[in-house]
């Protein structure tokens, strides 16, 4: 399979994964939420009102297109529009590894949704380990595809992390869903060296 | 890029005589009603493809096409006509001259019928709302009870706002471009600059100068002013530098550099057009247009629309900045209404939503055509 679809098949997983735990008629905000595919999903099939927010001029043309509202802006400055608690559900898939001091956007996000879903890439998945281990380098495959001189700053953390962060930071895991290095199947056995990519649902 | 077509050819306006009295917010009235309008394209069978074009303070209802022998089209043939993202083989595109204006519809300077004399000062003082209710009338002379769109840039986009709560079930979209839900107070400070270099020219009279004699100088210094506004310091420093007209100075007063001839060139040809007292009024409506309302809450004002909305800021316009548009869609999005906000890379400043640019059509396509 190319890169591309390898992809591919992982944002779909990604958004069915998500999906689940959404509630018909659910207010959802998505941060981050690229071409809108997955507000696009969820409307189609939940029928969330829903808002999306990403910085790209590019990607917010995409959602303009299908129809979806979106807003124009860094997620920072999109959370600071919204009362506490104003949205069911508020997602942030493959965003938190991009962002400034992710700690504040994600105290903000819990400020205003009820539920937050979290999707992030384990950094402690075991290819990650040998290429350090073995040959003291940084991973490019279809997951990291940018060698370092070519790519948006970009933070590497482990399912671990996140998990300590969310225990010193009274922050409840209501759901853990890990899935293995393909994004295909859900696994359950030593998460932090085998799960590749990982969906929370927490609240405060 | 989609294609970008051709023109809509020849076009002529039409006038919409109404022989009601129509009466302002303000409780004033006037004993009948001239609206200037041109339209393009064609009205469908289920009259639902209309689109409401809302010009700006120096604007009119000639937005597309030429007139006869006209070198020049109008001010925004390259965003309408067949083929273009306001797309007249799809759209039936309406545009009228704003109640006060000076290009045919009834304004200060038309006749009042119970004195013969021009209003001037008479006239009453308008806001954006009685625009908006002159337009309404408009659309009922047309038969159309539902609009595809109501599009406006800068005091057009407050039009297009006052669109969708004044009558909240006739626009299915609004596109709200460069503008914002009250001025700032810099830009109360400029309008203010602007009618006092009017009212203190000698020709003023209190408003009842003459067609042959009107505050001429008043008005184009007024103009010169506003229009730097309108532009920014990259786009100048682009288009003019520090070039000269001539490397000899001369007198104090002749000119020097490139800008400056461009500035009187703007100042000048604007008096050929343009009505002092309609400049006064559009500039009033401009600094009392005001949604957020005594409880300082936008809010308040958007409770009943029904419309999608997009707003556009453009990020070189320190007029009607980015923030300002932002606030419009915050403002709706916090109600739970269909609302987006998109910016546009843009050096030129506030006139930057009448200039081409790709992703800015390619925008405006998009927004119209979804369902």
């Amino acid at each position: 399979m190319t890169d591309q679809r390898k992809e591919q098949a992982k944002r779909r997983t990604d958004q069915m994964v998500i999906s689940r735990g959404i509630q018909q008629g659910d207010k959802v905000l998505d941060l981050g939420c690229g071409r809108g595919s997955l507000l696009q999903l969820l409307i189609r099939e939940k029928q969330v009102q829903g808002i999306g927010v990403d910085n790209d001029p590019t990607k917010v043309l995409e959602c303009i297109r299908k129809g979806i509202s979106v807003y124009q802006s860094d997620v920072d400055q999109a959370l600071n529009i919204f009362p506490d608690q104003s949205f069911d559900r508020v997602i942030l898939s493959r965003t938190i590894e991009h962002l400034d001091h992710a700690g504040n956007t994600i105290e903000q996000a819990l400020r205003v949704g009820k539920r937050v879903t979290i999707g992030f890439i384990n950094h402690g998945f075991w290819v990650n380990r040998l290429n350090y281990f073995l040959k003291g380098n940084r991973t490019i495959n279809d997951v990291y595809p940018d060698p370092w001189y070519n790519s948006a700053p970009v933070t590497l953390f482990s399912l671990n992390n996140f998990e300590e962060y969310c225990h010193s930071h009274n922050i409840r895991i209501h759901e853990r869903i890990c899935l293995d290095g393909n994004w295909k199947n859900e696994c359950s056995l030593f998460p932090n060296l085998l799960a590749g990519y990982v969906i929370v649902d927490i609240s405060r | 890029m989609e294609s970008v077509e051709g023109s809509v050819g020849i076009v002529s306006p039409q006038d919409f005589i109404s022989e009601e009295p129509f009466t302002f917010l303000n409780g004033e009235s006037i004993s009948n009603l001239t609206i200037r309008y041109e339209t393009y394209g064609s009205l469908n069978e289920a009259k639902d493809n209309g689109i409401l074009i809302c010009h700006a303070l120096s604007g009119d209802h000639h937005c597309a096409g030429f007139h006869e022998d006209a070198k020049k089209p109008g001010w925004w043939d390259n965003i309408i006509g067949p083929g273009k993202p306001i797309d007249t083989e799809k759209y039936f595109v309406i545009s009228s001259n704003c109640l006060g204006g000076c290009q045919g519809t009834t304004g200060p300077a038309s006749i009042d019928p119970s004195t013969s004399e021009p209003y001037n000062l008479k006239f009453p003082r308008l806001t954006i709302a009685d625009m908006v209710k002159a337009q309404k009338l408009l659309l009922d002379h047309l038969g159309i009870s539902t609009l595809h769109a109501a599009i406006g840039g800068s005091m057009g986009g407050m039009q297009a706002m006052q669109w969708m709560i004044q009558y909240p079930e006739i626009p299915q979209k609004v596109l709200i471009l460069a503008s914002t839900a009250r001025q700032s107070t810099q830009a109360i400070a400029f309008n203010e600059v602007g009618r006092t270099a009017i009212h203190q020219d000698p020709a003023w009279h209190h408003g009842n100068y003459t067609k042959e004699k009107p505050p001429a100088t008043g008005l184009s210094i007024a103009r010169m002013m506003a229009h730097i506004t309108y532009l920014s310091n990259r786009g100048l420093e682009t288009k003019f530098g520090r070039d000269r007209r001539k490397q000899d100075p001369g007198h104090l007063t002749d000119v020097e550099f490139e800008v400056e001839s461009y500035l009187r060139y703007q100042g000048q040809s604007f008096v050929n057009r343009f009505d002092a007292n309609t400049y006064l009024y559009f500039s009033k409506a401009l600094d009392t247009f005001d949604l957020y309302g005594p409880e300082n809450d936008l809010t308040q004002a958007f409770k009943e629309v029904q419309a999608k909305v997009l707003a556009i800021g453009f990020t070189s316009d320190w007029l009607f900045p980015p923030e300002e548009n932002q606030q419009i869609i915050q403002a709706l999005l916090k109600l739970g209404k269909k609302a987006s906000y998109a910016e546009i890379e843009s050096e030129l400043g506030h006139d930057s939503f009448l200039l081409e640019s790709e992703h800015y059509f390619n925008t405006v396509r998009a927004f119209l055509e979804i369902k």
